[in-house]
């Protein structure tokens, strides 16, 4: 019996293995199992190649694992192009489409026990039982069903609820299809057997969902009423989802002619007084970047999305990296500080909106929320959402007095002043890129440029007191320590839980708030460590060097960093930390 | 036509300096764009939306300062985005008066691509490009309007390249109302505004404003008083979009000046679209909470 299975599938692009993961992870989530399913796929449209990995767990799953439990190959070549996606170790269960022949001898291969390789007709079987080789997958889901132990009847339901639209005869040959790869199971059993154990007791009711659609729920929660956007992946699912639901309510989402007109129709939006947002991945961010300016100096609430993909340019756009991180901190004109938030789950790029939304309100500024594309397109189980915790602000506006002799940029204790919009008598004042003074009129003055720089900057001091936008776990005098934002967040837990179940005093620190970097917040954190590890999917690693910038991190401390559509494993940096321990001492 | 009319009812009409701000234009001068701003003046208070129910959106360029020089709201924004910024305020404000301004390289040059967007969306706003064929801000250099052969600091053997046409340009993307002015006729300038600011949908004024310190000779109001052709004295029927277009071919070598097209037939605009599929979809919409319901914990 295991608690905790990885599974990972790849065929060419009409295979349906992303569809049939789907399918898995829907049953998985029904029978009270945690799930999570990250896909992948070549950059064509069609066809090219596809796979999927499904983590299916009786325990909360922290990230989609490394070593495989079950490979399924429906051709090797496709399989091969999946590379560290799809890593194969000892204990890996093969099951191969039989044509495709054995695993060719690789280094990938290597580790596999012959033992564990299973030849199957699935092809074959597929055109026996269902009459079509599309219901390969059907045949495999009765496999995974006979050898792992997911209910069959559950998996089933998935099928009907897939098929039953589009007529009986074709969920009946994919219920025959999967019956057959089930018996197949029955009479080729394991000599280990890898049964799956129950879930515990129900945990509650779960969703199923990715980071897009949480990003929009916690959008839609905060209130948006206006989206700009231009289509990119991996982020277009968030405005796809907006352009669904904001009419309804109300709202306007507009489809731009290209990501300036996007960014630049949500900041007239905002200008107009309503809460506002836009969505891109890397060179969408690019192009934005000259309007965000105008959004720091002109003070205007914006939320902007970046669902970070392998870059630069179009880089890997169907993969994840960490590598937007200096482009979200620095890509300016100008001095310039705003709020940058990292979601490091799906479930927490609900709250991680909310809080945009809700900072750019109160601090009338830009924020950047910086996804990336492994929790933006990862599906798995989360639990409802408890929205009791969440405050929902909106920006000052001027009370009567204050628009007697209204001054839009008045120079205050907090730095926030109250702003009006177009519409509100007496409120009418210059917004402009230009520099300004109290009132709004332009100005080339030196001593007033310093001034309001000093406004727009002294705002946002009091973000960096916000402890609760920091996750620090462990001992608080622990030596060692392992330092990790957005989705490898998630291996860097597991890998601290590793560590801490092998006796190791470590801490963890995880930001939600990567930029402006709360100096006093690392500062404590580091005072008693001796040496760790800030892991993330960069080649320069970004944030390492940003903390390098700020703060005062201790030697021992080094970036453990890697160029994206690389995905760690929690027991690489377990090992790496470990051994960095090991020469410590 | 009586620019003073129609003043709102129990309520002083609002003059044209209701509408002037106490900031003091950086314009050189003489330069065509104060004509601008005092026909601008004129249109609003014949229009009389109160100043804080107007919008007024600029780019970056000497004539992209008219926002400040008025008490409507301004956006001084960043240079070509006037346009975006605009149809993200009329949008999320359908009740605004959305007025836009910037020159001709602001428009045609370096937001150029969003001039065809604007038009075939048709958001109802009014686009008043000060077009005097000439960077100005930064000191003369060569604008996309520029006649071929130019002369100046970036085309010093004269340029090499033909101009872009404005008047061709938005009709032939359908825009509904297409005029040109010049200042050196302020009544008809002012009555063309006015217009323009009634237009129901995306209209356009090419304003041929003289710049004093980098102009052509050519270019400036006295020869503009010289070569003006009102389209009106020609016969020239607006509802003739055909004949417009033809009428247009001859931008930068005759000025006509009032309206090349008028849509005798406006469609609706695009936010009166979006408020009346807005107004569809909430009769059966599912409440806000409702959208989250497979979110959130009851």
């Amino acid at each position: 019996m295991s608690d905790d299975l990885i599974l990972g599938m790849a065929g060419s692009g009409g295979d349906g293995v992303v569809s049939a993961g789907e399918s898995l992870l829907a049953a998985a989530s029904s029978e009270g199992y945690h799930a999570m399913m990250t896909k992948s796929f070549g950059s064509q449209i069609r066809g090219g190649e596809s796979s999927c990995r499904v983590r299916v767990s009786c325990r909360r799953i922290l990230n989609p694992g490394g070593v495989l439990d079950v490979a399924v190959a429906l051709n090797w070549e496709d399989f091969f192009r999946f590379g560290a996606e799809l890593p194969l170790g000892s204990s890996t269960l093969v099951i191969h489409e039989e044509k495709a022949g054995p695993p060719p001898e690789t280094p990938a291969t290597r580790p596999l026990s012959r033992a564990l390789i299973f030849s199957v007709p699935i092809t074959e079987m597929a055109k026996k039982a269902a009459g079509t080789d599309k219901a390969k997958t059907s045949v495999v889901l009765g496999l995974v069903s006979g050898w792992l132990g997911i209910p069959k009847e559950a998996l089933l339901r998935g099928l009907k609820k897939k098929f039953g639209g589009k007529g009986q005869g074709l969920f009946e040959a994919n219920e025959r299809a999967l019956a057959s790869g089930f018996e197949y199971a029955q009479t080729h059993p394991l000599a280990e057997p890898r049964v799956l154990s129950r879930p515990a007791a129900a945990t509650g009711p779960k969703l199923l969902c990715d980071g897009n659609d949480m990003c929009a729920a916690g959008a839609i929660f905060s209130g948006v009423e206006f989206f700009g956007g231009y289509p990119i992946t991996p982020s277009t699912e968030v405005m796809q989802i907006l352009s669904r639901e904001l009419l309804q309510h109300g709202g306007v989402v507009l489809q731009a002619e290209d990501e300036i007109s996007g960014i630049g129709a949500a900041l007239g939006a905002s200008y107009a007084g309503r809460k506002s947002m836009t969505a891109t991945s890397g060179p969408g961010m690019s192009l934005k970047t000259e309007i965000l300016g105008l959004a720091t100096i002109a003070e205007l609430p914006l939320v902007i999305l970046n669902v970070q993909r392998g870059g630069p340019s179009t880089g890997i756009p169907t993969k994840p990296e960490q590598a937007d991180l200096f482009q979200a901190a620095f890509s300016a004109h100008g001095d310039v500080v705003r709020p940058v938030l990292a979601p490091t789950t799906v479930a927490d790029t609900f709250s991680t909106t909310v809080e945009a939304f809700n900072l750019a309100e109160r601090y009338q500024t830009p924020v950047i929320i910086l996804s990336d594309q492994e929790i933006a397109q990862r599906k798995e189980t989360v639990d409802l959402i408890d929205t009791s915790r969440f405050t929902l602000e909106r920006r000052l506006v001027p009370t009567g007095a204050e628009l007697d002799g209204y001054q839009r940029f008045r120079l205050t204790e907090s730095g926030i002043s109250p702003l009006s919009h177009p519409g509100m008598a007496g409120g009418n004042y210059l917004g402009a890129g230009i520099e300004h003074n109290e009132h709004g009129d332009p100005t080339a003055s030196g001593a007033m440029h310093e001034r309001m720089n000093e406004k727009r900057f002294k705002k946002l001091e009091p973000l960096k007191q916000r402890k609760d936008l920091f996750e620090v776990l462990g001992n608080g005098n622990a030596p060692y320590a392992l330092v990790s934002w957005g989705s490898t967040a998630g291996v860097t837990r597991e890998a601290f839980e590793l560590a801490r179940a092998r006796g190791l005093d470590v801490k963890l620190f995880v930001p939600t708030l990567v930029y402006p970097v709360a100096e006093q917040v690392y500062q404590d954190f580091f005072a008693s460590v001796r040496a760790g590890l800030v892991v993330e999917l960069s080649y320069q690693g970004q944030l390492y060097r940003i903390l390098r910038m700020f703060v005062d991190v201790p030697k021992g401390v080094i970036p453990f960093a890697r160029s994206g559509a690389n995905p760690f494993q929690p027991t690489e940096v377990l090992e790496k930390l470990t051994e960095l321990t090991r020469a410590e001492s | 036509m009586d620019l003073e009319a129609k003043p709102a009812p129990n309520r002083t009409p609002l003059q044209p300096k209701d509408y002037k701000s106490d900031l003091k234009p950086i314009w050189c001068p003489g330069c065509g764009d104060f004509g601008v701003l005092q026909a601008l003046y004129r249109a609003l208070s014949a229009i009389g939306r109160e100043p804080h129910e107007i919008a007024f959106i600029s780019g970056i360029g000497c004539s992209s300062r008219i926002p400040g020089y008025t008490t409507a709201y301004g956006f001084n924004s960043v240079h070509g985005r006037a346009l975006p910024i605009a149809q993200g305020v009329k949008l999320a404000r359908p009740e605004l008066l959305v007025v836009v301004a910037g020159g001709d390289g602001d428009g045609f040059s370096i937001g150029g691509g969003h001039v065809a967007h604007a038009i075939r969306r048709n958001i109802d706003l009014t686009y008043l490009v000060m077009d005097n064929q000439v960077y100005g801000l930064t000191k003369g250099q060569l604008s996309p309007t520029a006649p071929k052969g130019l002369h100046t600091v970036t085309s010093p053997f004269g340029s090499l390249e033909e101009p872009i046409n404005p008047l061709l340009y938005v009709l032939a993307y359908g825009a509904g109302f297409v005029a040109q002015a010049t200042p050196a006729d302020m009544p008809g300038m002012a009555a063309l505004i006015e217009e323009a600011l009634r237009y129901p949908g995306f209209s356009f004024v090419n304003i041929q404003s003289p710049c004093v310190t980098f102009g052509e000779e050519e270019q400036q109001l006295r020869a503009h008083k010289a070569k003006m052709k009102p389209l009106a004295s020609l016969g020239h029927d607006a509802a003739n979009q055909l004949a417009a277009l033809d009428l247009a071919r001859a931008y930068g070598k005759e000025l006509y000046t009032g309206v090349f097209y008028r849509n005798p037939a406006p469609p609706p605009t695009y936010d009166a679209l979006v408020q009346a599929r807005q107004a569809e979809l909430i009769k059966t919409r599912r409440p806000r909470e409702r959208a989250l319901d497979a979110y959130l914990q009851k």
